[in-house]
């Protein structure tokens, strides 16, 4: 999530309005303000509106949400004259290059740091870590066009931002912090992106770092902005995104010539959308009038074209507008949450419970009929206590997890039983007896199903209480079935029998075996069982 | 006048004659232990029937060590036995006390070394020691030397003095009824009437008994189903999957595009398994690339094949939902799922790496976003949350989406579960051609507020003690 700084002063100037209007109603138009400062406001803003992570686009959204300036916001740009050329033998390594001149900035400290982490929330939120999308924001005034976006040899050397000496490209991934951050998005190609001036001196090597000859100060008054990337709408986006907020602020934004073309043109889509299907899916009554200035009032523009159509003009900054709901849920936000009347639907159905469900029911009243506690363990667990600590084998369905988050996590449970053996451990210094069970779901080889387990510990628990409470909740399930003695490892030899339903073994019960009792640290006899429910007659295929 | 145990009863009848006596004589007289007699007595005492006197006598006991020294003398006066003029010190280190008695003569003075020969000092003797040793006194500073050494033992012994008092010798005069006292009642005393002229043992009604515990189910599990029961009452089919999804189900199908930073092995948990994706996945294929046949432009870019094969833990309910509904497109559809989803998530105490996830679903002709919001509503009424309110949010695959709010009192409005309309871009590519409105929200918040938890592990890995300790039913005011 990106949270963004809001100055007071700052915001209140390009809103025109005081900070508290502002505040009350900015988490309206969808955001959570974080805390707030004597002197600025922290927002988070959602991932889909990148065009908010600014003090400069919140300003353009909250002059229209608060009716002081609606409609689409125009910006004007010139040609520049400036033109970038790109190398063709970039098209498999970083292919689309976007770029602007922005003149007549004037920056502070606070405007510096602004337009910086408006890079980085774009680089986060656009730009997939710089993969997808990298900015550079150069001093114009430092280097001399035209430019040459190429694809270099590893060996070309400048000096890198933050640093006095010449290096590699190659010594640049090594030892420059950002060039150890990014390294991975082109480590593997043969050339690296570069881009330089006229005279060769280099702006910057995306996606990695700019060259410090370029570097922006307090000083500069106008910008070039180079943005690279894989993929052209991405790039757009965040061209976009950056002219507007910086003519926001005041600036002058000029296109440039990128092979012909000149770019960009902060021209807004097109988009006409039915009247009667925004009404319909919001569940408001709308007409084209009140339809259109909702959506000025989310500064787009928009016309009524007779009464069904709305013509919209959606803004070059509004990332996130895909499809015509997209634009439903702005008129919705315009209209107010708080506004549209809520009614459950009319639509009849009768409730069904899932027979999964229901037998689990069944099986936690018998336990809790017997006097069994239930417990609700985790379902990641690992091989040690699954398999190790009870002498068995490790079974062939299991699933290991590929990035565990720690080696307590490596497996989903294939069985109930040693989990409620750690329940027993975990508990030793509370009053016995203990009986615990637990219902719910294993997974082997990506099949989930449910089983159903016991466990009794107490100075006197034993196989016969093991076979006793098995046997009854088996018979509250109408499990019909036969024992035979078991070669389960986790029980005592003797003390142990397998669960036979149609002739296929569905579960186990015994008296748990000392070493088992040993190696999770319990001092008493342990009467255990598991079945699986799918032994239940009738029970839903899965 | 206070009731009497048929024991206080004896022990009363036996001080009338005794007036005063010692624990264990009283004992012998009762057949019990002194013990009991003592735990009896003070029950008397309690009532002012009789006193109790408690003496602590200091006793010193020989050690081991000191049971040999007290026969053969201290070792220290072995070897002044020992020693003769022109006594050796070799012929005295020969000597089985020389080892500690050596010691002890030279801090006391009593011999003086000479080259290699050793001699008594003057008038050297060991019989105030040994005077310690055979009469032990608390106020002999050699006493307490002899302690110090390892040799006698302080010890301990308490007796008990009990009398029977004026008013317990008044009732013991008027007479006590010894008759035996009848606990359970036996078969025989109901059948035979005998009962009627039993001395039924009275019991002490403010004295709890040993405490016994029911079995019953989890609260957390109590939450589920209260939650299920209402969502059954509301009309809706319960809906039951796999925890374990192809990424097509739990994403793209979705419309999460195959690049989001949620589908990332550092979000996920991935598993190496792979399943082969459903017939008329090219719909959806399409739908990312292009927007497919509707007002989308899709999210551009090549969408792949391998990367929907491969199955994660599922991160949403959604991905069973979503099943449900592809095989069930026309309306009306009223479903809903409770489930373990899964994020790769660090532990701590507010965020586990699974949580029990609640995901409602609505698609009928005509389902609106106000139907969305009143159903809300209406749900978090049903859990007893008074105050419920919307606003924006952001979910990939729904449009309009929102965050609904609720009030507790004390806390204020807290965030409690998320919700929308799913996209055309996710419905179009199954067939579905009316508006599906889903909600979802996280059990385990609503339970670590019920419950007042520090630490949602505690739902997962709980004390007995709780699970014993928590009532099945709990007054729940303002839903928590």
């Amino acid at each position: 999530m990106a949270v963004i700084t809001l100055p007071y002063k700052y915001l209140e100037r390009l809103t025109r309005t005081d900070k508290k209007t502002i505040l009350d109603k900015v988490a309206l138009i969808g955001s959570d303000v974080e805390r707030t400062e004597e002197d600025h406001a922290d927002v988070e803003f959602f991932p889909d509106r990148p065009d908010l992570f600014s003090p400069e686009g919140v300003a353009r959204a909250m002059r229209g949400y608060l009716g002081i300036e609606t409609g689409l916001p125009f910006y004007q740009v010139k040609p520049s004259g400036i033109s970038f050329t790109v190398d063709p033998a970039l098209v498999n390594i970083r292919p689309v290059l976007g770029a602007a001149v922005i003149r007549g900035v004037e920056f502070d400290e606070e405007s510096i740091q602004s337009i910086m982490s408006l890079q980085e929330s774009l680089h986060w939120a656009v730009g997939r870590g710089r993969s997808k999308v990298a900015i550079g924001i150069h001093d114009l005034d430092t280097v001399k066009p035209p430019f040459r976006y190429i694809a270099s040899p590893r060996s070309r050397k400048f000096i890198p931002l933050d640093y006095t000496e010449e290096m590699t490209m190659d010594e640049i991934l090594e030892k420059h912090p950002k060039g150890r951050d990014y390294a991975k998005i082109v480590k593997d190609f043969p050339l690296f992106p570069l881009i330089v001036d006229k005279d060769n001196h280099v702006l910057s090597f995306p996606p990695i770092i700019n060259g410090e000859r370029t570097r922006v100060t307090i000083d500069t008054k106008n910008i070039l902005l180079d943005t690279t990337g894989t993929d052209k709408r991405a790039v757009g986006v965040a061209v976009n995104i950056i002219c507007t907020a910086m003519a926001e602020a005041g600036a002058t934004i000029e296109s440039v010539g990128i092979g012909g073309v000149q770019t960009p043109t902060l021209a807004p889509v097109e988009r006409t959308v039915s009247v009667q299907e925004c009404s319909r899916l919001l569940g408001i009554e709308l007409n084209a009038a009140t339809m259109a200035s909702l959506l000025q009032k989310m500064r787009f523009g928009a016309v009524p074209v007779g009464a069904d159509k709305v013509k919209v003009q959606v803004p070059c900054y509004r990332a996130d507008i895909m499809h015509d709901w997209d634009l439903f849920e702005d008129v919705a936000i315009a209209y107010g949450y708080d506004k549209i009347q809520d009614l459950p639907p009319a639509t009849f159905t009768v409730g069904k419970p899932h027979p999964v469900q229901v037998n689990a029911a069944l099986a936690r009243e018998t336990f809790c009929g017997l006097g069994y506690l239930e417990v609700m363990p985790f379902t990641l667990t690992n091989e040690d206590t699954l398999y190790k600590k009870m002498q068995r084998e490790e079974k062939s369905g299991v699933l290991h997890v590929m990035h565990p988050i720690s080696i307590e996590n490596t497996v989903v449970r294939t069985e109930l039983l040693p989990l409620l053996l750690e329940f027993l451990t975990l508990n030793r210094h509370r009053e016995l007896p203990q009986r615990l069970f637990t219902v719910g779901d294993v997974v082997e080889s990506c099949l989930t199903y449910q089983q159903a387990a016991g466990v009794s510990t107490h100075p006197d628990a034993d196989f016969s209480e093991a076979y006793a409470s098995a046997d009854a909740v088996l018979h509250e399930l109408s499990i019909v079935y036969s024992v035979k003695e078991s070669a389960d490892p986790a029980f005592i030899e003797g003390r142990r029998a397998d669960i036979i339903v149609a002739g296929k073994k569905v579960g186990v019960f015994g008296e748990i075996h000392p070493s088992v009792l040993n190696a999770f640290e319990l001092e008493h006899s342990v009467a255990a069982f598991e079945f699986d429910l799918r032994a239940v007659p009738g029970y839903p295929a899965l | 006048m206070a009731e009497l145990t048929q024991n206080e009863k004896r022990l009363l009848g036996i001080l009338k004659n005794e007036k005063k006596a010692d624990a264990p004589h009283l004992a012998s007289l009762l057949d019990a232990t002194p013990e009991a007699v003592v735990q009896w007595a003070y029950l008397a005492g309690d009532k002012g029937l009789a006193t109790v006197e408690r003496f602590v006598a200091k006793e010193f006991v020989y050690t081991d060590e000191g049971k040999a020294y007290a026969k053969n003398g201290l070792p220290e006066t072995q070897l002044l036995r020992f020693i003769r003029p022109g006594t050796s010190l070799a012929d005295l280190q020969k000597h089985e006390a020389f080892r500690i008695g050596f010691g002890q003569l030279r801090k006391k003075g009593l011999v003086k070394v000479d080259g290699t020969s050793v001699a008594k000092t003057p008038g050297a003797s060991t019989d105030t020691d040994e005077a310690a040793l055979n009469s032990p006194s608390a106020a002999d500073p050699r006493t307490k030397e002899l302690i110090k050494r390892g040799i006698l033992q302080e010890s301990e012994t308490v007796r008990y003095a009990i009398a029977i008092t004026p008013e317990g010798l008044a009732r013991a005069k008027k007479g006590l009824d010894l008759q035996e006292e009848t606990g359970p009642l036996t078969r025989e005393q109901i059948l035979t009437g005998s009962w009627k002229t039993a001395n039924l043992r009275r019991y002490d009604v403010s004295k709890l008994p040993k405490k016994v515990y029911p079995g019953k189910i989890h609260p957390y599990q109590r939450i589920i189903a209260e939650m299920r029961e209402i969502l059954l009452e509301m009309g809706f089919e319960e809906l039951y999957g796999g925890i374990v999804q192809q990424s097509y189900w739990n994403f793209d199908a979705l419309f999460q595009p195959q690049d989001h930073p949620a589908r990332e092995m550092q979000d996920t948990f991935y598993l190496r398994e792979t399943i082969p994706l459903p017939q008329g996945y090219e719909k959806v294929k399409a739908m990312h690339e292009s927007g497919g046949e509707t007002s989308s432009t899709g999210w551009g870019g090549v969408w792949k094949e391998e990367k929907a094969e491969q199955c994660v833990l599922r991160t949403h309910t959604t991905s069973v939902s979503i099943q449900h509904l592809a095989r069930n497109p026309n309306p009306p559809v009223k479903a809903f799922c409770i489930g373990r989803v899964y994020r790769r998530e660090t532990i701590d105490n507010t965020h586990l790496a699974e949580f029990e996830q609640l995901e409602g679903i609505v698609m009928d002709e005509g389902v609106h976003f106000g139907n969305l919001l009143g159903i809300l509503r209406e749900f978090y009424h049903r859990m007893g949350f008074e105050g419920v309110r919307f606003k924006p949010s952001y979910y990939p695959y729904t449009e309009p989406s929102l965050d609904a709010e609720v009030y507790i009192e004390g806390i204020g409005w807290i965030e409690m579960g998320g919700a929308g309309i799913f996209r055309e871009e996710v419905t179009a590519p199954l067939g579905i051609n009316y508006p599906v409105l889903a909600w979802g929200l996280g059990v385990s918040r609503i339970a670590m507020l019920r419950l007042g938890l520090k630490d949602l592990r505690f739902l997962h890995r709980s004390d007995v003690a709780f699970l014993r300790e928590t009532p099945a039913l709990r007054n729940t005011k303002g839903g928590v």
